[in-house]
């Protein structure tokens, strides 16, 4: 199972380094220093990006919080949490972000000493256990906090899934089994075994799982020997981890195919590839430098006559997309890298033409034949029209 | 063969040739029968406005009256409900306004209320509220046309020694006031006016077009008013006046030659007669000497000859040419000391007779030119006390030309464009686009100019010209910074005080958890107890010192009795010249006039002492003796205070008086203490 480096120096060394914290905060306080508390910064300008590492790491940026008036609240209130989630680390009970926000409250229903540190909403309560994770360098899950499972629905004819129990025993799915049912990865893939009961000759992860749905339904996996993923927009943890699981055990190529705009090459199709600048301390197990982006490529908008738009002047939206294209390429590390010059092409593309193209415009060029789409996807796959 | 032209076929109902030619006759009616049939021209054009319009034009008469005579005016004014009226879904309503004005010479009374365009104003380039001698005499041709009655009027000069009273109606066809009955009365008043009306009309009292809305904005702009006002199924109720300087009435200012049209150049000409051309453009207009006559003649091409000869020996086309020159000449702007304004001073003491309020931003802008008319913009922001500033309801809007309340048509009125267009998110309110801001704010605006641009003959709105309506924008965007500064302030202090009980809350939590997670010992815990005090000590120390400063600024100026701002405004209100530059101490004009020297930002809610603002060139020193400002710690007056003021802005019922100047106040230590105390514990 992967894990943060913390957790990975032994099992109870998130117990240990919070209390050695704890320790040295109570120490300086009673040398009447002010105590300080340093936490990784997640930001893309401490952000390192190596073509041959493949996914961003943290800079020596620190965040350091030194108690006064200002931070005397989040301190208390880091400490407060801190302490619910070491009690669950002892007990094993594992809750979601909502869940121990809603502990929190209930800490300060009741026990009224603790009233000033209440949250008034969930963001709050987040905030703080980011925070603790950036502090300890470990992973949210590493404290058994788990966000809600979203995204990842998987088909594959060939994929057999074994997961390892709690009690140690072995769970098998094979995805063939499923009928329609797509196989739903957890927020820890990392417990996960892959098989292939058949060589597999591509992965391909789609931003749309709608559009995923679609090319099941109408036979792409029956045809070939593949694995489909829908990705559900932003990768969530548990579709990261579960796309490093299959790059790492079955050695396929994968493939990723969104639409054609700012946002998915950045939101999306780089968080799946090299992380993101939020999760700085996490993407080494959360990132599958191996993914190609199959697409929608400026190039098949003139090859298969896309139904493309024309950015519209004025339009906020549209205009927000273009800025985030310009800022994308003026700060983020993993576009200014020589060796993906050829993805920073396509976002100098998309201002210059001032066009967008969404992924189901493959549905335009023939909407009698309801495998056009996956014919596309083959012959791109095949003629290697990919970056 | 010629064709014969068919008879002409006459209708069967033609008039005869005897009804044709009545019909042609051209007849001519008197001003009387004009407006008596179209009296909603001049704002009659409803039940509810036509008490409205009634009640402003007596109370309008008597505040011109007063001040044209330096008299500080006491309104008396009462409005009855007798019963049902003659129109359908009316009152019978009786309108009483009594004043302390110099009185009206008996056998000027017929004129001033029977007769239209009898008036003492009429185009004399001031900014009086009335001007044609229309209003009022619309509102005795109201009362004769609904119950059959008129103007019953009482007045007493100062040299009489008893009344005169009139029973006054209009003569619609000949345009005369008719005295139907005339009695010499008793009345222990040394001089004075009452005029009395019963018309048929509706009353409302609350909403923009309500009495209280009119009460109120007369209230404002008229500092020097005592007002006592009797409503239906109300107490009578007196606002004392917080200024005793009568508003003196600027000389009216020749005409300005590019300020006329042909016509009135030519009708301008016809009143200097004999006189030589020269002298008359020099004394008839404002704004021509020698070197514009030179100017006439050297680049416009006038005959000289012409400015030798005698007025009345000029043809018309030999007037056309000096008119013609004159449109093209190089002439100064026309002169602001025709204007009239409030002043910021009075404004900001006005304002608070309107309800419990706990910031005022006032800002008079210095005149200017505006569409080629003298003009001067006011505008005064405050807040109500005790409500939610975070509120969707639009602000309460007061318009005012030449301090005459405006209350209709607000939709179309230049001063609601401007309030439109200016982005007050800015300023820290909240806005819907292209809309009104919203809380719980009052914005008074006022225009003044003796050239006021109405869209209609009833006075009810400001035409939005482009100048007028940027002017309009500019005052408001200095009023709304002094604002945006005020509440910046407010909000600092707000987060200085969370800091203060952060500390006192958060830090004993965290020690405690921080033990518990150590499983510290006692000794241990006490002992980073008083280390975190020492740390947070300094913390402390200094965030208080920073709260009191910010305290402090909040309560700059002004306390409860006003006096505060005293030394604001001294030397003030004549620091304009002719063009409305400002003149310094010194005496020597300078370019630009220091827009940002008036009053700022206004507290009472808090403790600490007042502290002036900036001191600006031109300014005196505004270190003048205050006296200590009003307790803020008085929670459950100050709520029962604003309770008062939420129905519509209902004046204060209860006896205002202003306070005795204080003596001297010792500069002592900020009372805001008392207030980090109690954050503090």
């Amino acid at each position: 199972m992967a894990r943060s480096r913390v957790a990975k120096s032994g099992e109870d060394a998130i117990p240990k380094i919070s209390k050695a914290l704890c320790e040295t905060m109570l120490s300086d306080l009673e040398r009447a220093t002010r105590p300080v508390l340093r936490a990784t910064k997640c930001s893309l300008d401490n952000s390192i990006y190596t073509f041959g590492r493949g996914f961003f790491i943290a800079g020596d940026k620190k965040v350091a919080t030194e108690l006064n008036v200002s931070s005397v609240k989040k301190m208390s209130r880091a400490i407060f949490i801190l302490e619910i989630l070491l009690r669950n680390i002892e007990t094993g009970a594992v809750n979601t972000k909502r869940e121990l926000y809603y502990m929190a409250k209930g800490e300060v229903k009741h026990h009224k000493e603790l009233r000033p540190l209440d949250f008034t909403d969930q963001n709050e309560s987040d905030a703080v256990i980011d925070f603790i994770c950036e502090m300890i360098e470990c992973y949210r899950e590493d404290m058994n906090c788990y966000a809600n499972d979203r995204g990842g629905q998987t088909f594959s004819q060939q994929l057999v899934v074994e997961e390892t129990m709690p009690d140690g025993s072995i769970a098998t799915v094979d995805l063939s089994k499923l009928g329609t049912s797509p196989f739903q990865p957890k927020n820890r893939p990392q417990n996960l075994k892959l098989k292939a009961k058949k060589p597999i000759d591509f992965c391909l992860i789609i931003e749309s799982e709608g559009t995923a749905n679609t090319l099941v339904a109408n036979g792409m996996c029956k045809r070939n020997n593949c694995i489909v993923i829908g990705s559900g927009g932003v990768p969530s943890n548990a579709v990261r981890g579960w796309v490093k699981r299959i790059q790492d055990q079955l050695d396929v190529p994968l493939f990723f195919f969104g639409d054609l705009d700012a946002y998915t090459m950045q939101n999306i199709f780089r968080t799946l590839k090299a992380g993101s600048a939020a999760s700085l301390i996490r993407n080494e197990d959360y990132s599958a430098p191996k993914v190609k982006f199959l697409g929608v490529l400026p190039e098949d908008i003139k090859r298969y006559d896309l139904a493309d738009y024309v950015v519209q002047q004025g339009d906020a939206g549209d205009e927000r997309a273009l800025k985030k294209a310009r800022d994308v390429l003026k700060n983020d590390p993993f576009f200014q890298d020589k060796k993906n010059k050829d993805l920073a092409e396509i976002l100098n593309w998309l201002i210059k033409e001032k066009r967008r193209c969404e992924q189901q415009a493959f549905f335009t060029v023939d909407p009698r034949d309801p495998t056009m789409p996956e014919q596309i996807i083959l012959e791109k796959i095949k003629k290697k029209r990919y970056i | 063969m010629s064709k014969r032209k068919p008879p002409e076929k006459k209708a069967k109902s033609a008039p005869s040739e005897a009804t044709m030619k009545a019909n042609r006759k051209i007849t001519k009616s008197s001003t009387a029968e004009y407006f008596s049939k179209n009296l909603q021209q001049v704002g009659f054009s409803s039940p509810t406005k036509a008490v409205l319009t009634t009640l402003k034009e007596a109370v309008d008469n008597s505040l011109d009256a007063c001040e044209d005579a330096g008299i500080l005016p006491n309104l008396i004014i009462k409005v009855e409900k007798l019963g049902a009226g003659t129109l359908k879904n009316t009152d019978q309503i009786r309108i009483e306004v009594e004043d302390n004005g110099p009185g009206i010479d008996p056998e000027d009374a017929p004129k001033v209320f029977g007769e239209y365009l009898a008036s003492s104003k009429f185009g004399r380039g001031r900014c009086s509220r009335g001007q044609q001698g229309i209003g009022i005499s619309a509102a005795t041709t109201w009362a004769q046309q609904t119950t059959a009655t008129g103007a019953k009027v009482t007045t007493k000069t100062k040299g009489m020694r008893k009344a005169q009273y009139f029973f006054i109606d209009v003569d619609l066809k000949n345009n005369k006031g008719r005295v139907r009955e005339r009695q010499t009365v008793e009345w222990d008043k040394p001089h004075g006016t009452k005029v009395s009306f019963l018309i048929d009309g509706r009353i409302q009292l609350n909403g923009e077009a309500g009495l209280y809305s009119f009460l109120n904005g007369n209230i404002l702009v008229n500092p020097h008013m005592t007002l006592t006002y009797h409503l239906p199924d109300e107490a009578p109720v007196t606002i004392e006046r917080v200024s005793d300087d009568v508003p003196t009435a600027p000389k009216p200012v020749q005409p300005h030659p590019q300020t006329m049209q042909l016509g009135d150049f030519l009708q301008h000409a016809s009143i200097f007669g004999g006189d030589m051309v020269g002298n008359w453009l020099k004394k008839g207009f404002s704004r021509i000497n020698e070197g514009t006559i030179a100017e006439l003649i050297k680049e416009h091409k006038v005959e000289k000859k012409l400015f030798e000869k005698r007025l009345n020996s000029l043809s018309e086309s030999e007037l056309k040419s000096i008119y013609g020159g004159l449109q093209n000449a190089k002439l100064m702007a026309p002169s602001t000391q025709s204007v009239l304004s409030i002043g910021e001073k009075a404004l900001a003491k006005s304002i608070r007779r309107l309800g419990q309020i706990d910031f005022i931003s006032v800002h008079t802008r210095k005149p200017t030119i505006c569409d080629y008319k003298p003009m001067q913009v006011e505008v005064a922001i405050a807040r109500l006390a005790g409500k939610a500033t975070d509120s969707d309801e639009p602000v309460t809007v007061l318009r005012f030309a030449n301090r005459v309340p405006l209350q209709f048509d607000k939709a179309s009125c230049a001063i609601v464009k401007a309030l439109q267009t200016v982005n007050w998110r800015t300023y820290g309110l909240k806005q819907p686009k292209g809309s009104i801001p919203c809380g719980p704010f009052i914005v008074a605006v006022s225009v003044v100019s003796p050239f006021i641009k109405f869209k209609n003959a009833s006075k009810e709105t400001i035409d939005a010209s482009d100048e007028l309506v940027e002017e309009l924008r500019r005052g408001m965007i200095n009023a709304g910074q002094k604002l945006s500064k005020h509440l910046r302030r407010e909000i600092k202090a707000r987060e200085l005080g969370e800091k203060i009980s952060h500390i006192e809350q958060f830090a004993p939590i965290l020690v405690e958890i921080l033990c518990r997670i150590t499983k510290a010992t006692k000794i241990r815990k006490e002992k980073a107890e008083q280390g975190l005090l020492k740390i947070l000590e300094k913390d402390t120390k200094l965030a208080k010192s920073q709260l009191a400063d910010a305290a402090t600024r909040l309560e700059q100026y002004i306390g409860d009795d006003l006096d505060g701002i005293k030394g604001l405004f001294e030397g003030q209100e004549d620091r304009y010249g002719e063009q409305g530059e400002l003149i310094p101490e010194d005496g020597i004009i300078e370019g630009i006039a220091d827009d940002d020297s008036s009053l700022e930002v206004v507290d009472i809610e808090s403790e600490a002492p007042k502290k002036s603002g900036k001191k600006k060139k031109g300014q005196k020193s505004s270190q003048a003796p205050k006296k200590g400002p009003k307790k803020a710690s008085e929670p459950a007056k100050v709520a029962e205070k604003s309770k008062k003021t939420e129905k519509n802005l209902k004046p204060a019922p209860e006896k205002i008086k202003p306070k005795a100047k204080p003596k001297s106040k010792p500069k002592d230590k900020p009372k805001a203490s008392k207030t980090k105390k109690k954050g503090a514990k």
